[in-house]
């Protein structure tokens, strides 16, 4: 009895799956839904005078692509951040990695200068002696197109949210994510 | 036995069920994704690079592929020579490929890319050489929505839809379309 019950089980999961899977191959994904992004800040907490990093760890979904940060062509919108900086905060610099040369199959003859997989954004920001004490969060946009093989989705701005902490200018402050940030003491 | 073999043929069915569900979702499908519809066009009015109104009716009569691209679709313009080369073979045999540009600044730039992009057709330097319009969200959800780009929509002389499909135009759509414009 309890065997019959369990084949019944499999073939049902069975059937589902390959449902699924039929569907799934078909499917182009939306725009938002091929990229991932992801804030970390470098310190904790982050003094007031003090520089710190800002990373956006960006996923890419399999078989997809986004134009770099300086695409092959002018016409090709490029992958950006746009922090909106509250009150108390300055931006230093902001940096891309560089991006790989790929063919696809629309542009066999023509590499186009592309993120795929993960990519990491990095910015530097300064708080300020008038950054508020306590919870802070910088707003940014990151603006991206991706593709895949052979279709382009629409050119998308979506929000990412670096969160911190600010505190007196001579508060001990701890590097954090150093898998992202290295292991280097607090400037 | 025999209660295994109905299982397998209920699984393959169900199976052949999902890809055929996924194929006949519209503007969700990959290239390889096709929507046979007789459906009859829409009733779309575009307007031209000068703003001019262009209908889609105006063209009955001639068998027309609907084009969704954008200056920023680096996929739409890896297609537009064979789409150049389509409208010199096919124009004078009732043939027309309408670009319906996508991008949000509408004229302002698509209409210096238009003036000035040339595309290697045949060894050839040729600018795009068919009717360039521009499109909106509210024209492409009359076509059934656009999800990316390119896609293209198949209208026959008589203003029936015959195809959609997203992805750049392959070779067995091209034969596809001559078939149409042969008939």
């Amino acid at each position: 009895m309890l065997d019959r019950v369990r084949k019944r089980h499999r073939l049902a999961a069975g059937v589902f799956a390959l449902m699924f899977a039929a569907g799934a191959g078909a499917q182009i994904q939306p725009a938002t839904s091929v990229v991932k992004p992801h804030a970390y800040v470098s310190l904790e907490p982050v003094p007031r005078g003090k520089e710190f990093d800002a990373a956006v760890v960006i996923d890419i979904a399999r078989g997809y692509h986004m134009n770099s940060h300086k695409p092959t062509d002018p016409y090709l919108i490029p992958t950006s951040i746009t922090p909106e900086l509250p009150k108390g905060f300055r931006l230093v610099d902001t940096s891309y990695p560089p991006g790989q040369l790929e063919r696809f199959p629309f542009s066999p003859d023509k590499p186009l200068d592309v993120y795929t997989g993960s990519v990491t954004l990095r910015l530097k920001f300064a708080a300020l002696e008038e950054a508020a004490l306590g919870a802070a969060s910088i707003p940014m946009t990151l603006r991206y197109q991706a593709c895949n093989d052979s279709a382009c989705l629409p050119p998308v701005r979506v929000p990412v949210v670096v969160d911190l902490r600010v505190a007196e200018r001579n508060a001990k402050a701890h590097t954090v994510h150093p898998d992202i940030f290295g292991t280097g003491s607090p400037r | 036995m025999k209660r295994k073999c109905a299982a397998f043929g209920l699984l393959l069915a169900l199976a052949a069920a999902g890809g055929v569900l996924a194929s006949c979702r519209g503007g969700t499908s990959q290239a390889s994704g096709r929507l046979a519809s007789l459906k009859p066009e829409p009733s779309v009015t575009f307007k031209d690079l000068e703003g001019n109104s262009v209908s889609l009716a105006s063209f009955k009569g001639k068998v027309v592929l609907v084009n969704f691209w954008a200056t920023w679709c680096d996929a739409c313009r890896a297609e537009m020579p064979e789409l150049i080369d389509f409208q010199q073979k096919y124009a004078k045999k009732g043939f027309t490929v309408l670009g319906i540009a996508t991008d949000d600044e509408g004229a302002k730039i698509v209409q210096p890319f238009v003036e000035r992009t040339t595309f290697d057709v045949n060894g050839h330097p040729t600018l795009l050489n068919y009717p360039i319009l521009i499109g909106n969200d509210e024209i492409a959800d009359k076509f059934g929505g656009v999800i990316a780009l390119p896609t293209s929509i198949v209208i026959t002389r008589d203003g029936k839809i015959a195809k959609k499909f997203l992805g750049v135009v392959g070779p067995e759509d091209w034969t596809e379309i001559e078939s149409l414009v042969g008939s």
